[in-house]
């Protein structure tokens, strides 16, 4: 079949089972809001300092809801070997891994998007002019962090120490889109520097299209024991 | 190359770990017959299905489906086949209809619902077809694992203790369906303890003794 289909089938799968479990969309809004809150609290009421910490916050609780999605993304297949089932369909491992990427990196932004305007009340931040350009950052970085969320989610899901070792392997790899996602919209947000932020964002495409690329070409060794 | 044999085996060996399974495996099967395998708990029926459905690669040995082998060309064998997990194998937040409409996709075959509702009634789910599998019991869940297995239309069927959670009815009619796939020129290899049922299906016995298969002769005890 149209292996692009394949994809779409697949994501709708995700989508359909979290529309109807709501588990992970309970989990992370909850999670994210209160990092973004405690934070906040932490950092005090120096609304400069508030300002300037805005970014960060926001991709630390994009970061570790982003962990809980990822883990939970292969939690639904698991049961009664409903994953197996679906790896003998005669459908390429790599579109199987596109779809289980594209119902996640959906979500992180939805997510991302809610959290955004949570962000910019708490921390007192001002909506940048160049707006567009922090939309295609939050874009660039939750499908870079999907993209190793599910890989690593998939090479642990059969594990029984999966939840500690999901973290553990996928940080070190995410830090590098982490970064370059702070400097980028800090870069927005902070200083209306696009120039600077565009520069980050070149950045960011390019780690998305190495780990892109690297993913889906081995992703069939994660699911063939 | 592809070939008319259904299942070759050659020296197949699979482990976990250091703890060899499967110990070196040799098997024809022709098309269009039915095996039953035996086997104690942990023998490792399972692994040589999975091993057959691509979802495991042997540690030594090759493992052919009409032909294709399972690590080189695995979907080329997932064309050709359809499995049946112990417990079905469906996704609880999903209708029947919808596994039904996914798998007709994934197989780009045509999602006709008139046919979905046909085989749903045949397999004794017609008034449950558009509930979430949560609300299943574990012999509906079965029930709807072979529907799905019918819809496939597959070449192989590959078992793993069908007749596991279903009632009398059930079991009758997963009979019924495997005789129909026999007579339509489908192969079924079906792991399995129902040694009646089985015995009576199947055109050849194997039981999966310390890793080896042996013939089991008719009659004999597995």
């Amino acid at each position: 079949m149209n292996d692009l289909l394949a994809v779409l089938w697949v994501a709708r799968k995700d989508l359909l089972h979290e529309t109807r479990s709501k588990a992970t969309t309970v989990a992370t809004l909850f999670f994210s809001a209160v990092t973004l809150v405690v934070l906040a609290f932490a950092i005090g009421q120096d609304a400069e300092l508030l300002r300037g910490a805005a970014t960060g916050a926001l991709w630390v609780a994009l970061a570790f809801a982003g962990v809980i999605s990822a883990a939970q993304s292969y939690q639904a297949d698991l049961e009664d070997g409903a994953f197996d089932h679906l790896l003998t369909t005669p459908v390429p491992r790599a579109a199987v891994y596109l779809g289980k990427l594209l119902a996640n990196w959906l979500f992180m932004l939805l997510l991302g998007l809610l959290m955004l305007p949570v962000t910019f009340v708490l921390y007192g931040a001002a909506w940048p002019a160049a707006w567009p350009w922090l939309l295609a950052t939050l874009a660039l970085g939750t499908l870079g962090f999907a993209l190793i969320a599910v890989f690593y989610a998939g090479l642990t899901a059969n594990l029984r120490a999966r939840e500690s070792l999901l973290p553990v392997l996928m940080f070190p790899i995410v830090v590098p889109i982490l970064l370059a996602s702070v400097r980028a919209s800090g870069a927005l947000v902070g200083s209306d520097d696009l120039a600077l932020a565009q520069g980050w964002l070149r950045l960011l495409v390019g780690f998305d299209l190495v780990y892109a690329v690297l993913c889906t070409a081995i992703y069939h060794f994660v699911v063939e024991e | 190359m592809p070939d008319d044999t259904a299942i070759a085996l050659h020296g197949l060996v699979r482990g976990y770990g250091r703890r060899a399974v499967l110990k070196g495996l040799d098997l024809e099967v022709s098309p269009g017959k039915v095996v039953a395998l035996f086997g104690a708990n942990g023998a490792g029926k399972t692994t040589l299905l999975r091993l057959l459905a691509t979802r495991l690669r042997p540690s030594a040995g090759r493992a052919l489906v009409f032909g294709h082998d399972v690590v080189e060309h695995g979907h080329e064998v997932r064309r050709r086949i359809a499995t049946l997990a112990v417990f079905g194998g469906a996704y609880a937040t999903l209708t029947a209809r919808e596994h039904l409409r996914l798998d007709a996709a994934l197989r780009d075959m045509a999602s006709d619902d008139d046919a979905f509702t046909a085989l749903l009634e045949r397999v004794g789910l017609a008034d449950a077809g558009d509930a979430l599998v949560r609300t299943y019991s574990s012999g509906m869940r079965k029930r709807l694992g072979l529907a799905r297995l019918l819809a496939a239309d597959a070449a192989l069927w590959l078992l793993d203790e069908p007749h596991a959670a279903l009632d009398h009815d059930g079991q009758d009619l997963l009979d019924a369906l495997v005789a129909e796939a026999k007579g339509r020129g489908a192969t079924v290899l079906m792991a399995t303890h129902e040694r009646d049922r089985s015995r009576r299906l199947a055109d050849a016995s194997l039981v999966l003794d310390d890793g080896r298969l042996r013939l089991l002769q008719p009659g004999a005890s597995p």
